[in-house]
């Protein structure tokens, strides 16, 4: 525990110190705030039934946003140990290697929180300044930011993995990204097919699908499981890819 | 301290550590030699945890690397090959957060990373961003990391590569220094290195151990030719002539600096003809100023022991 705690500061602290760091979130928070913008008009214009948290969350803008945000914080994680060769030194260090990938998700998980802590200005912005207060369902808002939270959290697992497989960060983008590609794509298999099979599946595992949902105010239970677990899943499988350097 | 038994490691295609066994005793100090790619890393990596064993077991401080993998971490204080570091953190900082690391409680950390910066000849050096220190003191601070929690056992590998002369000598000086408080495990390929600080050397090739016992004693009963300096005044042809008829002597080089002559007989390490020298000389009349037998140096007992069989440097 005390490792975990140990490393989880220095994981925070690197983040603080680096520039991709920034340039990351100065980017996202650039595309939040273009979306912001165009939310704004579109209420402006007062076109009835359309959910604020849904303008925030469910346009393209944002996934194209994820797409690259999520590789580029998480590629570093372990291929940078690698390349400077202080893994073989952080791991024979008096600290568990569950510990390590548990440090390094929290690290990076707890930065791609606070990235999205200023967006919730946006929404006290609105909440304040527009004439005739504009609906803001707390339900939507809080289960809109579950859905970030939840989908975050298993593609920075996803990231998280990556990064472990080699010891070139751009590599680890690669992967990533393409992982994460596939993974929208199989959200759209129900355009190319109609078969059952593909219709349940793409609205089982499609992360746009999923974060419509949550940011109508929609907790279904299948997504929330199945992104917990997936997390899980992944950081599990990390574990036992850094332990299973010893047998190589 | 170290208890290693029919350790094993096979790597894909190969075996790096083929059934080795030794023991390391508190505070020793230990020189672990053998060429590049002999499984000198890859011992050490099974010791700290880093590797598991294919097949045998290694102890350290009683505990068995593979089962109380962080019993013995605890004990172990490891500097790496190449020293790596955290180029973007300050000396102090990276300092505390390995003390924190290894369990270092917080109120004695302070004192601890100020006690292996003095000893590491750090003590003005704290604020420095490592990516920007020159690789002497990079290794230094490596070395202060290795010790800030207190280890019983040092485990260094390759401490002085790529340091210059002056360097190496401080780094000796300093490992010299931590022998007398901690068992120590070195691993280099600098004899000179292991001569000066190692009162004992396991030499290991090919993943198998060749040689272990104390420096003196090894050298001592090397194998091949020893060879002796005389240095004498008098008709050098007719001492040529005359040492030529010894059987003792397979082969000498001679050398004439003005009026002396100084031979350099190669003969067998179990004859030593050098009081039939003295007595020749005294009975022909030649004056004598030198007869010593030189004592051997690690190198060579390195090189018999470990060259590729095909250049026939192994007696």
């Amino acid at each position: 525990m005390n490792g975990f705690l140990v490393l989880l500061r220095k994981e925070l602290n690197g983040y603080f110190l680096s520039p991709v760091a920034y340039a990351t979130s100065t980017f996202f928070l650039a595309v939040m705030g273009v979306i912001f913008h165009l939310l704004a008009s579109i209420l402006a214009e007062g076109v009835p039934g359309v959910g604020v948290m849904n303008l925030l969350f469910n346009s393209p803008f944002y996934w194209m946003t994820m797409l690259v945000v999520i590789p580029l914080l998480t590629m570093r994680l372990f291929a940078e140990e690698r390349r400077m060769g202080t893994l073989e030194h952080l791991l024979t260090a008096p600290v568990t290697d569950r510990a390590v990938v548990a440090a390094k998700f929290g690290g990076v998980f707890i930065f791609y929180l606070l990235m999205w802590m200023p967006t919730l200005l946006f929404l006290l912005g609105l909440h304040l300044y527009s004439a005739d207060r504009v609906p803001l369902d707390p339900g939507a808002v809080a289960a809109g930011y579950l859905g970030v939270l939840l989908s975050g959290g298993f593609f920075l697992a996803w990231g998280l993995l990556c990064s472990l497989t080699t010891a070139n960060q751009i590599i680890a983008a690669i992967i990533c990204f393409a992982g994460m590609i596939l993974c929208f794509m199989a959200g759209f298999l129900d355009v190319i097919s109609y078969h059952p099979v593909a219709v349940t599946f793409s609205e089982l595992f499609a992360p746009h699908r999923n974060l419509a949902e949550f940011s109508r105010g929609i907790v279904d239970s299948r997504p929330v499981v199945a992104y917990v677990s997936g997390t899980v899943l992944l950081l599990f499988a990390s574990t036992r890819m850094l332990e299973a350097r010893q047998w190589k | 301290m170290i208890t290693v038994n029919h350790l094993t490691k096979h790597f894909p295609g190969r075996v790096a550590v083929d059934n080795i066994s030794f023991e390391v005793g508190h505070r020793e100090v230990v020189g672990f030699l053998g060429p590049n790619g002999s499984g000198k890393t890859t011992t050490l990596r099974i010791l700290c945890g880093y590797l598991a064993a294919s097949a045998g077991t290694a102890k350290v401080a009683g505990f068995d690397v593979q089962r109380f993998p962080m019993e013995v971490r605890r004990r172990i204080g490891y500097l790496p090959e190449q020293c790596p570091l955290y180029p973007d953190m300050r000396v102090d900082e990276y300092l505390h957060f390995r003390a924190a690391l290894k369990g270092v409680p917080a109120r004695r950390r302070r004192g601890r990373v100020d006690e292996v910066k003095e000893l590491c000849g750090l003590a003005e050096n704290g604020r420095r961003i490592i990516g920007q220190l020159s690789k002497g003191y990079r290794q230094r601070v490596g070395l202060a990391e290795a010790l800030v929690h207190e280890p019983d056992l040092l485990i260094l590998d390759e401490p002085t590569i790529g340091l210059d002369p002056n360097q190496i000598r401080q780094v000796r000086q300093l490992i010299q220094q931590l022998g007398e408080r901690h068992t120590i495990l070195l691993s280099t390929h600098i004899l000179p290195e292991v001569e000066a600080i190692c009162r004992r050397v396991i030499i290991i090739k090919d993943g198998r151990i060749v040689a272990s016992d104390s420096t003196d004693q090894l050298i001592r009963h090397m194998k091949g030719e020893a060879r002796i300096v005389f240095e004498v005044q008098g008709p050098r042809d007719r001492i040529e002539a005359e040492l030529g008829t010894w059987p003792d002597i397979h082969r000498m080089e001679i050398e004439t600096l003005g009026e002396w002559h100084r031979f350099r007989l190669a003969c067998p390490r179990s004859a030593d003809p050098r009081a039939r020298l003295f007595s020749q000389a005294a009975a022909s009349g030649w004056s004598v100023r030198e007869l010593h037998l030189e004592p051997g140096s690690l190198e060579e007992l390195f090189v018999s022991l470990t060259a590729p069989a095909s250049s026939g440097g192994a007696p």
